[in-house]
């Protein structure tokens, strides 16, 4: 990879390019922003590609940290945001209206809406954690690195997104949304935080 | 849609935010993946030749891209040709390609549209298309279709833009029954030996899968804007995305006719479809046409032929001035003409040849 071999790019596309389209969509609430961030994330991993780690392991973090990079140009400022995921909500609906839609199609429409409508009530540096973290299932460490901030950084903006979103428990777009209360539903306390800690002692 | 990443498990505590930030995953709009593939290798491999990092070339979208099976071949070699300054013969990492001539733009007469007039020709069409006989391939041959194909480009050499199109060359497809297997050649855009089209995404016009469309032309419309609709890329305006979709699935295939009869039925139902009274295929054969406009001043033409009504070919024109586009009206972005259609034996088995 840092050598430029043509063969491992066209690899780490086909592996990457589907999550790295998501992440940025999450992080612009606009599809066609995040195919324009999943093109040039590819194209500033392969300049970049002297930055990978020689020691090898997967490449997934390194490139949705370029790509959070690329897509902070996407999206200057969280009222746009908003309005891009009201955009995209209502242009969902707009499929909706017309199309004869799968019962399995509106359950995925609707947790789309949902999640925008939560990720758009986060500022932008809470977000890209939120998404990273919990999305992709990085570890805080993880995060930070590819951010560059500090894992201290990560975890209290982790901890205020969530904070955030537990308050939209009530809200009454969201309790629409969702089925009954999941039986298996954990008590809301701050050991995720705790555990989270631990696992990322041991990567 | 795919759940949580399978990578690392999530601890347990996540369970309350993850109910309330749930993971839905979207594909990439049809051909986009391979697009933009071929965009990325296209600038790698033109870093490494040169070592130089220029800019990536500006190209606008054609909107043919988005088939499956045109897309491997008209990415490549528009990536290809606009990054590689049309160096593309000699130290070319791929070799045994045959490099592809470009001239001035491609350009053509507007032909008039009609839009009353669409549903009475679609209706001849269709009746001329319900009379041919086809072949019932057996299990394990190929379809064969050969055509005569151009794409015009944007080609920018230092500070100068220009409009260019490729010569006019042939184009030969094989597609297995279940559409996962196939070949295709395509001078300067695959090597001269050609690639495979071998895939587990099942192309949109394979003989199986047309087989089994109803025949009843609501349903049958109804079917392709929920498959439309599903994959297509999102700017593409979504009566624009059913009509092309058509439109793949009658140009470099081989339908039953009684699909072919179902299929032009159908087109006459979205909105927007007009009848052109001339227009003219890639081999210069003149005929009448079905097109529709898009929303950025582009028209797919259906190209039939004045007597026979057989589908001679398709084309995309430019028919609107856009603001700052290089692209003129009259300037024919893509053009196709099938020349042949055939069943055959094997991959890559020319017809006429060994049986």
């Amino acid at each position: 990879m840092r050598v430029g071999d043509p063969d491992a790019f066209a690899e780490l596309f086909d592996e990457c390019a589907r999550a790295v389209y998501n992440h940025a969509f999450r992080l612009t609430a606009d599809w066609s922003a995040a195919k324009d961030v999943m093109a040039t994330t590819f194209m500033e991993a392969w300049r970049r590609r002297d930055t990978v780690d020689a020691e090898g392991g997967t490449l997934r973090p390194w490139l949705l940290g370029i790509a959070t990079n690329v897509a902070r140009s996407h999206h200057r400022g969280d009222r746009r945001y908003r309005a891009a995921a009201s955009a995209a909500a209502a242009a969902m609906e707009d499929v909706e209206d017309h199309a004869e839609a799968t019962a399995g199609r509106v359950d995925d429409r609707r947790t789309l809406q949902a999640t925008l409508t939560a990720l758009s009530l986060l500022k932008r540096p809470e977000r890209e954690v939120l998404t990273l973290c919990l999305h992709e299932g990085m570890a805080y460490a993880e995060a930070a690195r590819v951010l560059g901030i500090p894992v201290g950084t990560v975890r209290s903006r982790l901890s205020r997104a969530r904070g955030r979103l537990r308050r939209l428990t009530d809200a009454q777009l969201l309790r629409e949304k969702r089925e009954p209360t999941p039986a298996n539903r954990q008590t809301q306390d701050d050991r995720g935080c705790a555990v989270r800690s631990a696992q990322e002692g041991n990567r | 849609m795919n759940a949580s990443p399978s990578h690392q498990p999530h601890p347990a505590e996540w369970t309350e935010t993850q109910s309330l930030l749930p993971r839905v995953e979207r594909d990439l709009p049809a051909g986009r993946h391979q697009f933009h593939k071929e965009q990325l290798m296209a600038r790698i491999h033109e870093d490494l030749r040169t070592t130089t990092r220029p800019d990536p070339p500006k190209r606008r979208t054609n909107p043919f891209l988005r088939r499956t099976v045109l897309l491997p071949a008209a990415a490549l070699a528009l990536a290809g040709a606009v990054a590689g300054g049309f160096a593309l013969s000699s130290g070319d990492p791929h070799g045994g390609r045959t490099a592809l001539a470009t001239g001035p733009a491609l350009t053509t007469t507007v032909g008039a549209a009609d839009a009353e007039g669409a549903p009475r020709l679609l209706d001849r069409i269709s009746l001329a298309a319900a009379d041919t006989t086809t072949p019932t391939p057996r299990e394990g041959q190929y379809i064969y279709i050969e055509s005569k194909v151009a794409s015009t480009y944007t080609s920018s050499v230092g500070d100068t833009t220009s409009v260019v199109s490729e010569e006019l060359h042939p184009r030969q497809v094989w597609n297995s029954l279940d559409g996962k297997d196939g070949w295709l050649i395509e001078p300067g855009q695959t090597g001269d030996e050609g690639v495979t089209l071998a895939s587990e995404v099942v192309m949109s016009g394979a003989y199986d899968v047309l087989a089994t469309l109803p025949t009843d032309p609501d349903a049958l419309l109804r079917r392709i804007y929920r498959e439309s609709d599903a994959t297509r890329d999102h700017e593409v305006p979504r009566d624009q995305a059913a009509f092309v979709a058509i439109g793949d699935l009658l140009s470099e295939s081989y339908p039953p006719a009684g699909v072919s009869a179902a299929l032009y039925k159908a087109a006459a139902k979205i909105p927007g479809v007009v009848a052109v009274d001339d227009a003219v295929d890639a081999t210069g054969r003149h005929g009448v046409a079905i097109a529709r406009e898009d929303d950025t001043g582009e028209r797919t033409e259906w190209i039939f032929d004045k007597k026979t009504l057989r589908f001679l070919g398709e084309r995309v024109v430019v028919v609107k001035a856009v603001e700052d586009s290089p692209f003129e009206v009259g300037t024919v972005v893509f053009t196709s003409a099938i020349t042949q259609r055939a069943v055959v034996d094997a991959n890559k088995q020319v017809p006429g040849g060994a049986s």
